[in-house]
């Protein structure tokens, strides 16, 4: 009675999270990149669809890098979200040779219309590019104004740039063959976006790879040198969405016209500042920002410091959301992966020259790491929950599939053979004997997998699947420690209280028999 | 009654077993004795069907074995094995019933039997029916063990050097005791041991084994008086004590 109540249970989950991924397909969902400028803008257009047009938005914003965020474009995970021009133009189309602001506009207008059926808004105002900044007191600065005076020279100071601009086409190792900068490797850092304003300010680096529009330019006192050669092109933000979906939901266009030329640079290194140095709550900032144009009613909230506990209270309701999403993550994968690994581990244990083929294929899914398996996962199925169960299904295979493999085939020999002289079938061996004996082993295999399941899904946030990993990751986009402990600690504790759980769950079901004294 | 019609078993060319025959009335004990790989255990799995025989006949009480169902012929035939084979997951009263479940038993009846063959087996059913086997001394596992073999009243048993694991004081008890038992159950019992003292103590009849094949079969004092051949001889020279 007890495994079938269970059983029922965990299909019911399954179901009811189907059921509201179907939901999902009615509200318009706005994606944006992982760090406040973009998180900023789409947050502007949820709140204008909502307030203004009546419509259900689902924010998935803080998705990833532009490779995830537009191929959940393009693939459907998303309706629209705001990207670059400069990015389209040089990483998504991968041309180069423009650099005239409205002459790149166009190029990317026409492209991507022909190309992706996607359509861009009017550029919002501001023109957000790469700025190399250093500090504003750094005597090796003193008289460099130009990033053209550095050049041809050895520079034996620490440079560091957000991880994405270490990779693209227009990105740091072009940058260095235009200037001819000469930087030892070792020198060279790439981290998290967020992280390199602490880094320069804390003089654990020297020269980063700012954003024109970033608060913190100012407020860490760093002066920015002049692009003298004309290296980068514009980075013009506009918001991209879509033909299918401006077809589906005609308010966008309507949001897409109200939003174009709003925003000036000081009016976005404003709320930049206010986002990732003051911490302030983003929609907040955004609807501050819209009231005061005008372009929805209510009125400006001010803001107050809140403590760490008050912090988490007045989030419970996102706690509880994420809590939903991580526990349907992890139970379905788990779920999913007792399915298939129960039975083909004991299948292996009959067949036993299937070993040979299953074992390498198993072993080899486990050391792809996390990252990359999500990663993988984005091509074949976009983005939200199912790839993101998939992956973390294949993770638990391993765990489940040998124990269940090596539980049975421990058995001791002489159990089997007096079970089978006193005729008992080979199904009834298998139910009477090896499975209880072989419970210990399987259990281990599935607290194990439990462990590495709970664990791995706070990286589903990067695939837009929500959970606890969704608050860590706008954390370390941020540099916001409290929104980091938001999804940690619960995340920590839940992989504590589930292992806790299938052990008094062992303690219930394992023979008093077969314990050790 | 237990027949065996020329029964051989062969693994690629060598043979294990080669032309063994015998009959043991019902009511009897019989005990095949031999060294190690004499084939004594492969001739006793063949008659409840674990090993399968290459060629010849198995009969009990007149029904050929080849038949049968091998798990219908399993079920009618009690089993014991060396350290008795107890499911360490499983109570005792659990490990002696376990068939009688999967039959779909009634729990009273279960109860009631598992009971009265403790009782046989002189274990006490209060104290340690709910206890599970890492808790029972060897001797106690053995007595488990036969009384998890009767559970189903078979006509006939085998048992493959059920008391080997005893030590020697524990052992001369449980004989006595077991040969006093049958006496009252008259069941057919075929016993696998390399302990000539047992099986001259035990058997109504005994039955030696060499490289696969018998070498001689009959009463103690066929043995002693009659010896076949100088190998009879010297196996009770080196394995009789006085």
């Amino acid at each position: 009675m007890r495994k079938s109540k269970f059983i029922m249970s965990v299909f019911f989950i399954i179901l009811t999270s189907s059921t509201t991924l179907a939901k999902s397909a009615d509200k318009v969902k706005i994606g944006s990149k992982i760090f406040g400028e973009s998180m900023l803008i789409s947050e502007m257009v949820a709140q204008l669809l909502e307030i203004n047009h009546g419509l259900q938005v689902e924010r998935k914003l803080g998705l990833g890098g532009t490779k995830v965020v537009f191929d959940a474009l393009t693939t459907g995970g998303i309706d629209i979200y705001p990207e670059y021009t400069g990015t389209g133009y040089i990483m998504i189309l991968k041309e180069d040779g423009l650099r005239d602001s409205k002459r790149v506009f166009a190029r990317v207008q026409e492209q991507f219309n022909q190309k992706f059926q996607l359509e861009w808004s009017q550029p919002l105002g501001f023109n957000n590019t790469y700025t190399v900044a250093v500090r504003r007191n750094d005597k090796k600065f003193k008289n460099i104004e130009n990033l053209s005076q550095l050049s041809d020279k050895d520079l034996n100071f620490k440079f560091a740039s957000a991880h994405e601009f270490m990779e693209r086409q227009d990105g740091f190792n072009s940058l260095i063959k235009a200037y001819r900068l000469r930087f030892p490797p070792s020198n060279i850092t790439s981290m998290q976006a967020g992280l390199m304003y602490s880094a320069i300010k804390n003089e654990s680096v020297d020269m980063i790879m700012a954003y024109s529009t970033d608060g913190r330019i100012g407020a860490f006192n760093l002066k920015t040198l002049k692009d003298d050669l004309m290296f980068f092109p514009p980075y013009e933000v506009a918001l991209l969405a879509s033909k299918n979906s401006l077809k589906k939901f005609p308010a966008l266009k309507a949001v897409m016209k109200t939003l174009a030329g709003e925003i000036s640079e000081t009016e976005m290194i404003e709320m930049n500042d206010q986002v990732d140095r003051l911490k302030r709550n983003i929609p907040l900032v955004a609807k501050n920002f819209l009231i005061g144009k005008g372009l929805i009613d209510g009125d400006v909230q001010t803001f107050e410091e809140e403590s760490l506990i008050s912090f988490f209270k007045n989030r419970l309701p996102y706690l509880k959301k994420l809590f939903i999403e991580h526990m349907l993550l992890s139970l379905g994968a788990l779920f999913m992966a007792c399915l298939i690994s129960i039975p083909l581990g004991i299948l292996l244990t009959r067949k036993e020259h299937l070993t040979k083929f299953i074992f390498p294929i198993v072993n080899t899914i486990q050391t792809i790491p996390s990252i990359a398996l999500l990663g993988f996962m984005i091509p074949l199925l976009g983005i939200g929950y199912l790839p993101a169960l998939i992956a973390l299904f294949l993770y638990s295979l391993l765990p489940l599939l040998r124990n269940t493999y090596e539980g049975i085939k421990g058995v001791d020999h002489n159990y089997i053979e007096a079970s089978r002289g006193m005729g008992l079938s080979s199904f009834q061996i298998l139910r009477y004997v090896e499975i209880p004996l072989a419970l210990p082993v399987m259990l281990a295999g599935l607290r194990t997998a439990a462990v590495i399941v709970i664990g791995t899904a706070t990286l589903a946030a990067m695939v837009g699947a929500g959970g606890f990993g969704d608050p860590i990751f706008k954390g370390v986009a941020t540099v916001n420690t409290r929104l980091i402990f938001l999804g940690a600690i619960p995340a920590a504790l839940l992989a504590i209280l589930v292992d806790k759980i299938l052990g008094i769950f062992e303690k219930i079901i394992v023979s008093p028999g077969l314990r050790d004294n | 009654m237990i027949e065996l019609k020329n029964v051989s078993k062969f693994f690629g060319e060598n043979h294990a077993v080669k032309n063994v025959s015998f009959k043991l009335e019902t009511g009897m004990i019989g005990c095949i004795i031999g060294t190690s790989g004499c084939g004594k255990t492969t001739t006793l799995k063949m008659i409840n069907r674990l090993i399968e025989p290459s060629s010849g006949e198995v009969l009990v009480d007149g029904m050929a074995a080849r038949d049968e169902d091998p798990i219908n012929w399993r079920r009618k035939i009690g089993y014991v094995i060396q350290k008795a084979g107890l499911l360490p997951h499983l109570t005792i009263k659990e490990n002696i019933s376990i068939l009688a479940k999967i039959k779909n038993r009634k729990p009273e009846y279960i109860d009631e039997r598992v009971q009265e063959l403790m009782k046989v087996v002189d274990l006490p059913f209060e104290e340690i029916s709910n206890r599970y086997p890492k808790e029972l001394s060897g001797g106690q596992q053995q007595r488990v063990g036969i009384a998890r073999a009767l559970m189903e009243n078979p006509p006939v048993m085998l048992m493959d050097e059920p008391f080997g694991a005893l030590d020697p004081i524990t052992r001369n008890s449980m004989h006595d005791e077991f040969y006093n038992l049958n006496q009252k159950l008259g069941k057919t019992i075929l016993i696998v041991t390399h302990d000539m003292n047992e099986a001259f103590k035990l058997a109504d009849k005994v039955i030696l084994m060499n490289h696969g094949e018998i070498v001689q079969m009959g009463t103690q004092k066929d043995f002693t008086e009659k010896p076949a051949n100088e190998f009879v001889r010297s196996f009770l020279a080196e394995h009789l004590n006085a």
